[in-house]
């Protein structure tokens, strides 16, 4: 692992000099997080984008005696924070069960969830189709739906410090996984276990 | 379920609700009884549940298998280097 270098003499170096040897040193580690943290590489890239932007923009105030890298990822940290955020903002329209449940709240007819015929349950997760089979579905659901279900495994903070993280409640982020996995099951019983 | 259970017992909403609830923040002695009566009487809903399990650890399988592999080439790294170093030029 390459030493971390601290950026001295920063004042001397052009500011131009200084960002392109940021991001030839520290971005290729910056995507390769990023791309673990969101759904989707090409957000990966513009979120490592907006990260030396901000890192451009405040340049001045870095303090020399803390480490570039910590600083770039402390940034990008926050953006990547922000970027889930906004999503579940744009979450305005009620929810509504009645597709999968009827007036009485029990399985509609047809939505009953029947036996899958799983096989070897390690080899299947593995199998490469399966993977992009679900991903396609995951692709599938609204992207606040989906942000609700894969945070957890994408952070490293437990579920309630998510949600304070995020700015909702945590009925309503566990109401918002319960979405994505009744439209998720569905869509893999369509085209996976039936096909 | 039988409609007529409903008065005692979670409707498959709510029991389907309840273990998404319990594999986040987990559930109240209460609550995880009810869930438990529920899923003995009602197939669909025990069903749902390792449905809903599998498909947790195949998202889980597919985000952190993923940690190891991912392997950015180089032709990719040049050509995000480039698009953010034309932000400042």
């Amino acid at each position: 692992m390459q030493k971390v270098s601290k950026l001295e003499n920063s004042i001397d170096v052009p500011r131009q000099q200084l960002i392109t040897n940021l991001v030839n040193n520290y971005s290729k580690e910056m995507l390769q997080w990023a791309r673990n943290r969101v759904p989707r590489k090409e957000i990966a890239e513009d979120l490592v984008q907006d990260t030396f932007v901000v890192a451009f923009q405040k340049i001045d105030t870095f303090q020399e005696r803390s480490q570039v890298k910590t600083w770039l990822f402390s940034i990008l940290k926050n953006k990547i924070a922000d970027y889930f955020r906004a999503s579940f903002k744009m979450e305005t329209k009620p929810l509504t069960d009645n597709v999968f449940f009827d007036n009485s709240d029990i399985w509609k007819n047809g939505e009953l969830p029947r036996s899958w015929e799983i096989g070897d349950e390690t080899q299947l997760l593995d199998n490469l189709d399966f993977k992009a089979a679900l991903e396609d579905c995951q692709d599938k659901l609204p992207s606040t739906w989906n942000h609700a279900m894969v945070l957890k495994y994408f952070s490293d903070k437990d579920a309630n410090e998510i949600c304070k993280e995020m700015g909702i409640t945590t009925s309503n982020y566990w109401q918002l996984i319960h979405r994505a996995k009744l439209q998720l099951r569905k869509c893999l019983d369509t085209n996976w276990f039936k096909k | 379920m039988r409609k007529s259970l409903h008065g005692i017992f979670l409707s498959c909403l709510k029991a389907s609700q309840l273990v998404e609830k319990q594999q986040v923040f987990g559930l109240s002695t209460s609550e995880a009884i009810q869930l438990k009566a529920h899923l003995l009487m009602c197939k669909g809903c025990d069903e749902y549940k390792s449905q809903s399990l599998f498909i947790s650890k195949g998202i889980r399988n597919k985000i952190k298998k993923g940690d190891l592999n991912i392997q950015i080439s180089l032709e990719e790294l040049t050509m995000v280097q480039a698009k953010i170093l034309a932000q400042f030029s």
